[in-house]
């Protein structure tokens, strides 16, 4: 069995399922060691390969990516990439993919991960402040788009063309404001 | 010491002291002072071989040594140092001999005497050791170490009355001066009472046990042996109240359980209908007194039948997999031992994977919606289930589903790799394993497992750059770190590549590694004959001497001693380096391939040399340790009897693994060769007693008797030969017997694939003409013809021993039965074209 990540975050909760069996369900750090497991689940959540570089990146992004494990087995992860805003003293944070394998969904881990993101974009200790979290979805994906707006998240956007090299190319902006831009 | 000049002799006290405080390249320099003027003081010579000894100038310390003793043949001194070195050379034997020299000459000495005590015990000359530890503890009886020693000699020799009385004598003695309790003093009370258990009486065992009780720290050890006793005396309700007490302590301990069946008289292998019920019951209350109990959870499923087995192991099974328990088949597999479990289970188990693909369920009650690791965990143990079976195309359509369903789990893609080797894909095997590595780069465990793969697969290049990922940094050679840190099972692995890719010399290198590897194991217990005693940690003690009673029997040696002599007899059989490679090849395809390999093999000495100097250049700097001066391991294929270097791997077999057929006709291919007919004859007796029926024996038996035949044997010992005639083979003459070994093949209901070989081989050797090769094609073939009989009995490694037996006949039929293999095992790399 793998051990979820040594240093894992403290967070871990026990939830019921819709018909009481018990699981567990904890975020855990990526690590170099661990990074294959994040590599593995994004090949199959999403269309696009990205390339070694991305991965490097999230390892510099600390507590902003993060895989969550149920029962000890990873099924899910979290990536963003934090963007200074020229002439702004406060950041923007851009969730480059986040996804729950299909078995595992509805079971509030894309939210668990979604909360521990603006949990800490929202933490004092974050600087620069976060301003806004925004993403693309896909055209097509509701799932996704439900999932967001439901955590309060808008689409401020179409955005035509966003992926040229799919069948589906249109995507949707979705933004949600933590701290008002000065 | 022998007569020198006041400031010699004090000198010579002095490179004493120097040996003493390991100052050996002082001691030497005062050692030559000496020379200079006694050039022929036999004493100081040898104290400089001893000092050259530990210089590691092994050669130079034999020689002055040896010199010494010429000059002082009566010397003690000397004598004594000759047994230093050969004892610092682990030569056990000879150094015996050194010391009882000494002894001779000097009988009273006491450090003489404690070390001759020493190597008795390494040699476990028991009766030695006894009689040398009385002259010890005669001349020191306030010596505690000394007492404990004889208690155990006595102890070890199979006396335990003896031993028992030394104790006994020595507590007494030791009662008046009344030391407070402490470890050693508990240590040696439950000592006693296991010599007390071992004589057999446990009545006074239990009264020895509980009189000590107070004084004892390991409580855990007092009460499991109260509870035995109890049980051995057949005072079953106390044996039954202890039984119940250890388990409230560990409930996950079987031997409890266990006890508490035996004192509940239930213990049976085949139980009763009724006491099953009891049984069973029994282990209801156990689970609900101990619901976090796991051996109370599975016990019952070993003891249940038919219906009830099924009722219990669904109740099991549907937890575990519930839970996400990654060994749960590795701990059910035990059942299948009963065929009828291990069709419970797969019908239990392929229900739920029915139901929890429509419902999310195990049954389509729709009470409970399970996990959706649930359904992963019902395909990763079906896997294993159908690889158990044989069925690598069901294992692989199940393991494939399951990494579908979890891409991310490592225990998937670790069985997908057995599942792949178990069908011959070594490549595809270590892809699949390569895969779980890559998801957690941290485990050693896998990335090992991972290594072992690759040397399957022949990628040695790969495999070793994958298991330095976790060697020490900071060392030159990180490889033959490996061998330092004894990691044996990658010697092992890697020489059987190298074999598999005609290296044998870089083969042999590993595996004489390995047989150095065990010799140090059975070095390192020499320093825990003085330590043990003198620290009291008997039982221990007398464990781990029973362990390294065992050490050469391990399974690890036996496979490397099996594989280096193998080695060393086609060296003998094949000196100008025809490998198996060249079976069958003709003079000039032979010619060729050996000028490659000559190339290479220079190729290879030269890159060695290259990247000597360039380690030696990095080593000066940076890094530890020395640099491998011979990888290709060609000292070894030079050698110039190769017969006697396998002798030396089978002697540790011979004495430690002789009851194993396989040392037995190694033995013969051995002692055949060197035209040892007796010993030849021996081995073939002790093997037919172990197994009379076993595949190569046949054929051992019938090159046997064709050289009997043939060669000029001695009168006498042909006399002997034809005395065990009867015996071997059952006087019938040679073509009677080899026929009635082919017809029982043919005859039988379940055929064999090595006996079909064994007797095709002994068809070609009875006759080498045309006819006879096709006899022996024949035979060969019928593993073909006969699928019923012979299915169930082909496997990659025995096919692939088969065709390399047609190639070894130059048959024009090599091909047509490796493409049957290919039809057979579809997957496996090796009849690939
Ligand atoms: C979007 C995604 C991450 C949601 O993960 P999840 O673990 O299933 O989400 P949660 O269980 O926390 O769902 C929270 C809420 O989102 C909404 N939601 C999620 N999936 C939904 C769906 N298929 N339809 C409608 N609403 C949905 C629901 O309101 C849900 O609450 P509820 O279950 O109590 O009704 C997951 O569907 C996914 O991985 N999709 C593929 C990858 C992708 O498209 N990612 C987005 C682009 S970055």
């Amino acid at each position: 069995m793998t051990p979820p990540a040594i240093n894992m975050s403290s967070s871990t909760t026990t939830t019921t399922l819709k018909n009481n069996a018990a699981f567990r369900m904890s975020l855990g750090d990526i690590t170099p060691n661990n990074v294959g497991q994040l590599k593995r689940l994004n090949v199959v959540l999403f269309p696009v390969a990205y390339a070694p570089s991305f991965y490097k990146e999230i390892l510099e992004v600390g507590e902003f990516a993060k895989i969550i494990y149920f029962n000890d087995v990873c099924v899910g992860g979290v990536c963003c990439r934090k963007e200074t805003v020229a002439g702004s003293a406060t950041q923007n944070l851009y969730i480059a993919t986040l996804g729950v394998l299909a078995p595992y969904r509805r079971l509030g881990l894309g939210s668990k991960l979604l909360n521990h993101i603006l949990e800490t974009a929202t933490e004092a200790s974050t600087t620069p402040k976060v301003s806004k979290i925004y993403l693309h979805v896909q055209f097509g994906n509701e799932e996704a788009l439900e999932f967001y707006k439901k955590h309060g998240f808008e689409v401020v956007e179409k955005c035509e063309n966003y992926y040229p090299q799919f069948e589906v190319k249109d995507a949707y902006k979705l933004e949600k404001v933590l701290v008002a831009s000065n | 010491m022998r007569d020198l000049p006041q400031k010699e002799g004090n000198l010579f006290k002095q490179i004493l002291k120097c040996y003493e405080l390991r100052q050996y390249k002082k001691g030497l320099k005062g050692a030559e002072q000496i020379l200079k003027k006694f050039p022929e003081h036999g004493e100081t010579l040898a104290m400089k071989g001893l000092f050259y000894s530990h210089l590691d100038k092994k050669e130079e310390a034999y020689d002055f040594v040896k010199k010494g003793l010429r000059y002082d043949l009566k010397s003690h001194v000397c004598w004594h140092v000759f047994g230093l070195v050969y004892r610092a050379d682990k030569n056990y034997e000879e150094a015996l001999k050194c010391y009882s020299q000494a002894l001779r000459i000097d009988k009273d000495n006491f450090q003489i005497l404690r070390d001759f005590a020493n190597l008795q015990m390494q040699l476990r000359n028991f009766e030695g050791y006894v009689e040398t530890v009385h002259r010890l503890v005669d001349m020191q009886p306030q010596n505690r170490q000394f007492w404990i020693g004889l208690s155990l000699g006595y102890h070890l020799m199979g006396k335990p009355d003896s031993s028992l009385k030394v104790l006994t004598t020595y507590e007494e003695a030791m009662a008046e001066a009344n030391s407070k309790p402490d470890y050693e003093q508990s240590e040696l009370l439950l000592y006693h009472n296991v010599v007390l258990s071992d004589m057999g009486d446990h009545e006074a065992a239990l009264e020895h046990l509980n009189s000590i009780e107070k004084i004892v720290l390991d409580k855990k050890a007092i009460k499991e042996q109260r509870a035995k006793f109890y049980l051995a005396l057949g005072r079953l309700e106390e044996a039954e109240t202890a039984y119940r007490s250890l388990i409230a302590h560990n409930p996950d301990n079987f031997a409890y359980f266990d006890g508490l069946l035996k004192s509940l008289g239930l213990s049976a292998d085949k139980l009763s209908d009724e006491d099953q019920t009891k049984v069973l019951d029994l282990f209801k209350d156990l689970k609900k007194e101990y619901p976090r109990s796991n051996v109370a959870k599975r016990l019952p499923l070993r003891f249940a039948t038919g219906e009830r087995f099924s009722k219990i192991a669904d109740e099991y099974l549907r937890t575990m997999l519930r839970k996400g328990v990654p060994s749960l088949f590795v701990n059910i597999k035990t059942l299948y031992t009963d065929r009828e479990k291990e069709q419970a289970i797969e019908t239990l188990m392929l229900g739920y994977l029915a139901h929890l693909h429509k419902s999310q369920g195990f049954d389509n009650s729709g009470a409970v919606v399970e996990p959706p690791t649930a359904i992963l965990w019902t395909r990763y143990f079906l896997a294993q289930h159908y690889d158990f079976k044989g069925d690598s195309d069901e294992a692989l359509k199940l393991i494939n589903k399951a990494i579908e369903h979890t891409p991310t789990l490592v225990e998937l893609y670790m069985t997908k790799g057995r599942i792949l080797k178990h069908a011959g894909d070594y490549v595809s095997a270590m892809e699949a394993v390569n895969e779980a590595r890559e998801l957690d780069l941290q485990d050693r465990f896998i990335n090992s497992k991972c290594t072992k793969y690759m040397l399957r697969a022949d990628k040695v290049a790969e495999a070793e750059k994958t298991i330095i990922l976790f060697s020490r940094a900071d060392i030159a050679d990180p490889l033959n770190d490996l061998v330092e840190m004894q990691a044996y099972w990658f010697l092992i692995e890697s020489a059987e590549s190298h074999l598999r890719q005609g290296q044998t010399g870089r083969a042999l290198k590993r595996f004489h590694q390995i047989e150095k590897m065990f010799g140090d194991f059975a070095d390192d217990q020499f320093d825990f004959h003085a330590y043990c005693p003198r620290k009291m940690t008997l039982r221990a003690y007398v464990k781990l001497l029973k362990l390294e009673d065992q050490l050469y029997s391990h399974p690890y040696y036996l496979r490397a001693a099996q594989s280096a002599i193998r080695c060393y007899v086609s060296l003998f059989d094949k000196p100008d380096g025809d490998s198996d490679e060249m079976e069958g090849m003709t003079e000039s395809e032979k010619k060729k391939l050996r000028s490659k390999q000559r190339k290479a093999e220079l190729k290879a000495q030269k890159d060695a040399e290259e990247n000597k100097k360039k380690a030696v250049a990095v080593q000066d700097t940076t890094k530890k340790g020395k640099v491998d001066e011979d990888p290709e391991g060609l000292k070894y294929l030079k050698i110039e009897d190769p017969l006697a270097e396998a002798l030396k791997f089978l002697r540790h077999l011979e004495a430690l693994a002789s009851d194993r057929i396989e040392t037995q006709l190694l033995a013969f291919e051995v002692y055949f060769r060197k035209n040892k007919m007796l010993l030849a004859l021996k081995a073939l007796l002790k093997a037919h007693k172990i197994d009379a029926s076993n595949a190569t024996l046949h054929e051992q038996l019938v090159r046997f008797s064709l050289a009997v035949r043939k060669s000029e044997i001695k009168p006498s010992t042909k006399t002997v030969i034809d005395k065990h005639w009867e015996t071997l083979y059952h006087g019938q003459d040679l073509a009677t017997f080899t026929g009635a070994f082919l017809k029982q093949q043919k005859d039988s209901a379940v055929g064999s694939v090595p006996h079909l070989i064994s007797a095709a081989i002994a068809a070609s050797l009875m006759d080498s003409s045309k006819a006879g090769k096709e006899t022996a094609e024949e035979i060969l073939f019928l593993m073909a013809k006969e699928e019923a009989k012979f299915g169930k009995s082909r496997s990659v490694e025995n096919v692939q021993v088969a065709i390399k037996t047609l190639k070894s006949f130059k048959s024009a039929r090599t091909q047509e039965l490796k493409a049957q293999a290919a039809a057979w095992f579809p997957r496996a790399t090796a009849f690939q074209v």
